[in-house]
């Protein structure tokens, strides 16, 4: 089990992937909007998406948690 | 006349005893810590001292000093020591020579001990007065307790003292290749560059018995100190490698960048590649739309001799990229933000790494490359508490202080404070340049609008407050424009991305004899 969590206070954008979805090193899992960026959230392991924790619009701060991948 | 010993009445050129009983005590100190503890090295998938110095150093270049020494403690009474665990000599790495301290870890773990320190000692003295680099292989638990338990420690440490005193005037590197606690944790902190072996390698100013006597901790030489701790979480440590191997290679790899001293040049190497080469895969690599991230490593070796990057700390602060290459065969070293982590925004971490590689690059003569897409440092509370303020004062420091030459290309964004210290026109830049994509301003459109234009915005309805908000920033990005600043002649040029190998080149051919004196001061006082 993987958690992803975010590395910078930030508005969520798009989501890129959804619960029970398969996933590969790499993937987006969402875009982040900060710092007048757009900023890829990757997974570094694969696995299957298990839960996520953001939705578009929503503000998130450093360290919340975006999604947990069941690593495979 | 057969001569005759006078005294002994024997044959006065018997050498042959001598001889042998000198080849002899060589041979057993090339047993090293005995068959069973090197088998024990073995099986750990670590190489012993003396092949490591083998695939350290050119072939035949060894000259050792001190093989023959021992512990000489009465205390540890009639048991041999080889080399007093610490091998010490001075051999070449492509030519050139270095000073190398190597501790074995199949004598009494690679304890310090009284002797071998001496050596070391000795070595670091050559080191600076023959003005060569210094490369420590540690594998070392540490202090060898069983001499140095009494208060006899009070004059220990000059270790430490005079590795500072050596800093920036010779390279040193401190190869981590097996688990160093303390003292010999100490050793690598003090060093310019640190490579880590995977798996058996580790560093941390206490083993792990001590960790758990002292703080009740129960945790692991790798879970403390292993090379993911230190090049992914805490930065002390450069490159994680595979195995002994690859670690010696990139030592030697690594020193090719570098002058044996500070005041030498850096070594320039015959180069093939074309230093007018256009490189049009920029086009591909790096988006014109401001806000999409791409990958710098890929506009990096893109752009220098032969696609050969050696990256620092490539995983650790990865919103910034640190690193050396060459251009037309001259070493330099890379600043870049990295869009692909946090936006290319700097924080705490990217300032502390950028502003060690910039005097680190200073300090040999090697010249420094700057690529921008920054929109700035973080801003926020979270990172006020890191103390982002003395972090980023840090790097500033470091770049305003670097008097190599300095190259600057503005590929996008390049935002507030992130403009300065990414060697901005006012820090001495030599030869600035930026690509017609370039946006340098105090901040973003986006940004700016939200102070420039508050009340404008509040006096809207708010069901039309975000359609305004897009339209005064439009207004405000159309003066954020690169002929703008070079129009100022802010900016020495705009160049087609295509041109950013040539550009980068001639800036370095421009200041290849640059010259900076300040008002003489003891040191700055550094904010870290």
């Amino acid at each position: 089990m993987a958690e992803i969590r975010a590395e910078i206070a930030a508005n969520v954008w798009q989501v890129r992937t959804e619960v029970g979805k398969a996933v590969a090193e790499g993937d987006e899992i969402c875009i982040l909007e900060s710092m007048k960026m757009e900023i890829p959230v990757v997974t570094e392991v694969p696995g299957i998406v298990r839960e996520l924790f953001v939705e578009p619009d929503q503000v998130i701060q450093e360290g919340d948690l975006i999604a947990i991948i069941d690593e495979s | 006349m057969t001569e005759t010993n006078s005294t002994s009445g024997g044959d006065m050129h018997d050498w042959g005893p001598l001889v042998s009983d000198l080849a002899a005590r060589r041979e057993r100190a090339l047993g090293l810590g005995g068959e069973k503890f090197v088998e024990r090295q073995r099986s750990l998938g670590k190489l012993t001292v003396r092949e490591r110095l083998d695939l350290l150093l050119d072939p035949g270049t060894w000259v050792e000093y001190g093989m023959l020494a021992d512990h000489m403690d009465a205390a540890l009474s009639d048991r041999y020591l080889a080399a007093d665990g610490a091998v010490t000599g001075v051999g070449e790495i492509d030519g050139r020579r270095v000073a190398v301290a190597a501790y074995d870890f199949t004598v009494m773990a690679g304890s310090m001990g009284a002797v071998g320190e001496n050596k070391i000692r000795r070595l670091r003295h050559l080191s600076l007065s023959q003005r060569i680099p210094m490369v420590w292989l540690l594998d070392s638990a540490g202090a060898r307790i069983q001499a140095t338990s009494g208060s006899t420690f009070a004059g220990a440490g000059d270790l430490f003292r005079e590795q500072v005193a050596m800093s920036g005037v010779v390279p040193m590197v401190a190869a981590m290749l097996g688990h160093c606690a303390a003292g010999t944790a100490y050793i690598p902190a003090l060093a310019d560059f640190v490579p880590m072996v995977k798996g058996t390698s580790s560093m941390a100013l206490a083993g792990r018995h001590l960790v758990k006597a002292a703080v009740g901790e129960d945790v692991t030489e790798e879970e403390m100190g292993g090379s993911g701790v230190h090049t992914k979480i805490s930065g002390v440590a450069d490159l994680e490698v595979a195995d002994d191997a690859e670690c010696l290679r990139i030592v030697r790899e690594y020193l090719s960048f570098f002058p044996q001293h500070n005041q030498e040049r850096p070594p320039i190497r015959a180069c093939a590649d074309p230093v007018d080469r256009r490189v049009e895969e920029i086009y591909d690599i790096v988006p014109t739309a401001p806000r999409r991230a791409y990958d710098v490593r890929k506009v990096i070796r893109a752009v220098v001799d032969d696609g050969d990057f050696f990256a620092m700390k490539p995983e650790w602060a990865k919103n910034i990229v640190t690193g050396f290459a060459r251009i037309g065969g001259e070493p330099v070293g890379i600043v870049a933000n990295q869009p692909m982590v946090l936006g290319g925004a700097l924080d705490v971490n990217a300032a502390d790494k950028a502003a060690r590689f910039v005097w680190l690059c200073d300090a040999f003569g090697i010249s420094l490359v700057f690529l921008h897409d920054v929109p700035g440092f973080i801003v926020g509370s979270a990172v006020e508490k890191q103390g982002i303020i003395r972090h980023g004062a840090k790097m500033l420091f470091a770049v305003s202080e670097a008097t190599v030459p300095k190259i600057s290309v503005v590929m996008r964004k390049s935002y507030g404070a992130g403009y300065f210290v990414m060697n901005g026109l006012a820090y001495e830049a030599d030869y600035i340049v930026s690509w017609p994509t370039a946006e340098i301003a105090v901040m973003g459109p986006d940004g700016a609008v939200n102070i420039i234009h508050r009340k404008t915005l509040d006096a809207v309805p708010e069901e039309e407050r975000a359609q305004k908000r897009l339209e005064l920033a439009e207004e405000i990005r159309a003066n954020i424009d690169p002929y703008i600043a070079a129009g100022h002649a802010q900016l020495d040029d705009v160049i087609d991305p295509a041109e950013t190998r040539h550009a980068i080149w001639r800036g370095l051919q421009i200041a290849r004899d640059k010259r900076v004196d300040r008002p003489w001061r003891k040191h700055g006082v550094i904010p870290v």
